[in-house]
């Protein structure tokens, strides 16, 4: 097992790497000078020698392989430099936003985990019309854009019953509809998976046998074909918890959660470099973990892999 | 027995009631304003970036804009310029909230703090800083401007006290003292009982960060805010008209305009031409415009400097109307011919021209560029329209290269002296880069040079008429379209003294009626 996780860190190195170069240059091409666009947003006559000093503070005046460097070096001591826009730095920008699109996400993921299980199951009911009404259900909220459900909801929820306000102020309360509004979609698609998954198992001569001694349902359900399946659920949601973190940005932004959704859309209307570079890097980094703690989960779940990476 | 009984319960259910009462009336005098982005930055070496709006009301400036724009007695109670030397005479009885007294040594040591940011633009000569008395002093522009006083009239000038976190402990004469910062989401200050001037109305504001424009419009109609500050053309194409929420203006300040690349290099060269130019000034209805956008607050432009601001006048500049047949004469004259697709030519070569819509982005004029690209096409105007929703991406990519012949602005002239947009947009040696694309040349910059460099105001209006009537009227490089005001929404029963320049709007003295 250690073995195993030692590995999966080892290759992380060279992606990590990877997705820096990625980010810096991706920050570094995209148009627009952050110090002009400041310093004409708020009317100041600047001297040519105010601009290049400016330019020098923040780096821009360095070629890309030498700011890289020096960024790369100072991030690797969690100094992600400051933020043009406000003068904190990034790391406390990034940790103060942080906890606010943690609980979304995880709220949205718990969400969509359980709406997964019910348009799963349902969806292989024997009833045909419950059947087909889930199938149809998933489809329909696989293919609405959140940015749409969440001012339906907004219009339903907030203007007209007056359940919830669009104010957020981060309390648990402001959480439900965008936690709601992130969750449903991903849960249908999620409700896909174990759809496919438990139909795979069904055919499994195990799961026969278990019909053939007259198991009930819900007990092969739960002991049968549950362990089996968790292995790649687990994958699944791993892969979802890192969409619903990119998801995350157009429906704070609606709803006022004050996330790092917020931050990122802020920080690229300002072309606030380092801010912008920093989350790149930290969703990756993010999107990696997940990946990782899913392997684990897999490795535990199944006893195959398990032997293998024993024998190995 | 039974009356004392119910005396009593009354009584009691009075006394129990009079917080709720307090509650309710305490209420009645705070106010919740929503703000974009959260623009209270916290570097000490760049804090000029934390006097815009929430912080305006800590800390005041120098002096404040009159009705026109010229600069009125505030904390520097007069002043003269004469022979390169600024005197000004403090207003007495002033103290910052932490009760250092506003002085000559105070005053000296807040106007130095500017020297120490990097976009510092007031440009005093440090050495130059003279205590003549206990509210007296005297300084120099290490440029020999005129306009110094002009400059302290932009809330990035505002005078800070000692303090040894200017985030956390704002120190400052203003009519609110911070009360709570939570960065990204919220600011609430609440007023000064010590303020050397008229008490403000309003107890506390609450500024609220909301970046969305659709979530700032829909928290007003659901009564979760008070007031929108910032007001984006899309949010008045969407306000509700059943009267949910009331629109506040000011005069008309910005402008939109069409400007022409006149120094590009081909295939962007056509509007070299100045008939070529003059005839798109004649194909446009600014009528109809102004009655499409802006939620037909906006009006025909002469300019893109109102008249009413530095006392400018509106007679210097005679305007273009809307005249088709004259359009096309002008390009027949310019030898641009009527082909057989409605397209004009000359030389084999299409009337084909880009336009990039537009700074800051293509949402704050829409549908204009459409209905300029209809109204162009009807004199046989190709337009090759570019749409940016980025005001990088503007800069970058067609405003810095000089690739596109026309480019759409909507901005102000948001700085009180009278040469900053000009000097800034239109001389050849514009710090904003690809304006120099514009430029009508030298005797533009030497209107503007002298104007920066005069030694009295009516001097300086002097060249900027003239600068302003070389581009937009006989140079017409900068072709006027609308003039529009600035713009709040609030909820019904709210009155908000507007001020053309969205930072000096006194929220403080916002009246509110109950509904």
């Amino acid at each position: 097992m250690l073995r195993f996780i030692l590995i999966r860190l080892a290759v992380a190195v060279p992606t990590l790497l990877g997705m820096s170069v990625v980010a810096f240059a991706i920050v570094a091409i995209a148009p627009g000078d952050p110090v002009m666009m400041e310093l004409r947003a708020l009317g100041v006559v600047p001297k040519p020698e105010d601009i290049a000093a400016l330019r020098a503070e923040y780096g821009l005046d360095q070629p890309f392989l030498l700011r890289y460097l020096d960024w790369l070096g100072r991030a690797v001591q969690l100094d992600l430099g400051t933020s043009i826009a406000t003068g904190r730095s990034v790391v406390t920008e990034i940790a103060m936003r942080l906890p606010a699109t943690l609980s979304l996400a995880v709220s949205a993921l718990i969400g969509a985990v359980l709406v997964s299980v019910v348009f799963g199951v349902c969806a292989l009911s024997r009833n045909r019309g419950v059947a087909a009404c889930m199938r149809g259900l998933t489809i329909l909220l696989v293919s609405i854009p959140s940015f749409w459900l969440a001012l339906l909801f907004i219009y339903l929820f907030v203007l007209t019953i007056g359940w919830g306000r669009l104010v957020s102020d981060g309390t648990w309360s402001d959480l439900i509809l965008p936690a709601l509004t992130l969750g449903l979609g991903a849960g249908a698609s999620l409700g896909r998976v174990v759809y496919e998954r438990i139909r795979a198992e069904l055919s499994e001569d195990h799961i026969r046998l278990a019909i053939a001694k007259g198991l009930a349902p819900r007990r092969i359900l739960i002991s049968h074909i549950a362990p089996r399946i968790v292995g790649p659920l687990a994958t699944a949601w791993a892969n979802t918890f890192g969409a619903l973190l990119g998801g995350v940005v157009i429906v704070e932004s609606i709803f006022g959660w004050p996330g790092l959704g917020q931050l990122i859309l802020q920080a690229i209307a300002q072309r606030d470099f380092p801010v912008i570079q920093a989350y790149l890097v930290f969703m990756g980094l993010i999107f990696f973990t997940m990946s990782i703690l899913a392997d684990i989960v897999v490795f535990f779940t199944d006893p195959q892999l398990r032997r293998t990476l024993s024998d190995d | 027995m039974k009356h004392v009984s119910f005396f009593a319960r009354t009584t009691a259910a009075t006394l129990l009631c009079l917080p709720l009462a307090f509650s309710a009336a305490l209420a009645e005098n705070a106010l919740t304003i929503a703000v974009k982005q959260d623009r209270y930055s916290v570097d000490p070496e760049k804090f000029t970036f934390t006097t815009r709006r929430p912080a305006a009301q800590i800390v005041e400036t120098a002096v404040k804009p009159d009705e026109n724009f010229l600069p009125a007695p505030l904390l520097f109670q007069d002043w003269d310029y004469a022979d390169g030397t600024y005197t000004v005479t403090l207003r007495e009885g002033v103290t910052f909230s932490d009760g250092t007294p506003l002085n000559a040594d105070s005053t000296i040591a807040a106007l130095k703090l500017y020297d120490t940011g990097k976009s510092d633009f007031l440009q005093i000569d440090q050495d130059s800083f003279e205590k003549l008395g206990e509210y007296q002093i005297s300084f120099a522009s290490e440029t020999g401007s005129a306009l110094v006083i002009e400059n302290m009239t932009h809330r990035g000038t505002s005078l800070f006290g000692p303090s040894e976190d200017r985030a956390a402990n704002p120190v400052g004469t203003g009519p609110y003292l911070l009360e709570s910062y939570d960065p990204n989401q919220q600011i609430t200050v609440v007023r000064n009982e010590a303020y050397w001037g008229d008490a403000p109305y309003v107890d506390q504001l609450t500024f609220r960060f909301i970046a969305d424009d659709n979530a700032r419009l829909l928290a007003l109609q659901n009564g979760e805010i008070d007031i929108i500050g910032e007001v984006t053309p899309q949010m008045l194409l969407s306000m509700p008209q059943d009267g949910s929420v009331v629109l506040h203006e000011s005069r008309p300040i910005r402008y939109v305009a069409m400007m022409t690349n006149i120094n590009g290099e081909a295939p962007f060269d056509i509007m070299q031409d100045r008939q070529v130019r003059e005839a798109l000034a004649w194909a446009i209805d600014r009528e109809t415009i102004a009655s499409v956008l802006y939620a037909g607050r906006g009006e025909p432009a002469k300019g893109i400097l109102p008249g009413w601001m530095f006392n400018l006048g509106d007679t210097h500049t005679d305007g273009f109307g809307y005249d088709t047949a004259k359009a096309a004469d002008l390009l027949e004259a310019a030898g641009w011919t009527l082909g057989s697709d409605g397209i004009r030519e000359k030389d084999g070569r299409k009337l084909t021209l880009r336009l990039v819509a537009a700074y800051p982005n293509v949402s704050t004029v829409k549908p204009m560029p459409e209905m300029l690209e209809q109204m162009f096409a009807d004199v046989g105007v190709d337009i090759d329209l570019v749409e940016v929703d980025d005001s990088g991406v503007y800069g970058s990519t067609y405003l810095d290269t000089g690739e596109a012949d026309l480019y759409l602005e909507f901005a102000s002239n948001n700085n009180t002296d009278p040469t900053y947009l000009l000097n800034n947009l239109f001389t050849t040696t514009t710090p904003w880069g690809g304006y120099k694309f514009f430029a009508p040349g030298a005797h533009v910059d030497a209107l503007l040079s002298d104007g920066r460099k005069a030694q009295t105001r009516d001097e300086v209006i002097e060249k900027v008429r003239a600068a302003h009537r070389a581009i937009v009227q006989d140079d017409l490089v900068a072709i006027p379209i609308l003039m529009v005001p600035n713009f709040a929404l609030s909820r019904p029963g709210v009155d908000v003294p507007m001020s053309e320049y969205a930072d000096w709007i006194d929220y403080g003295n916002v009246t509110m009626v109950n509904q």
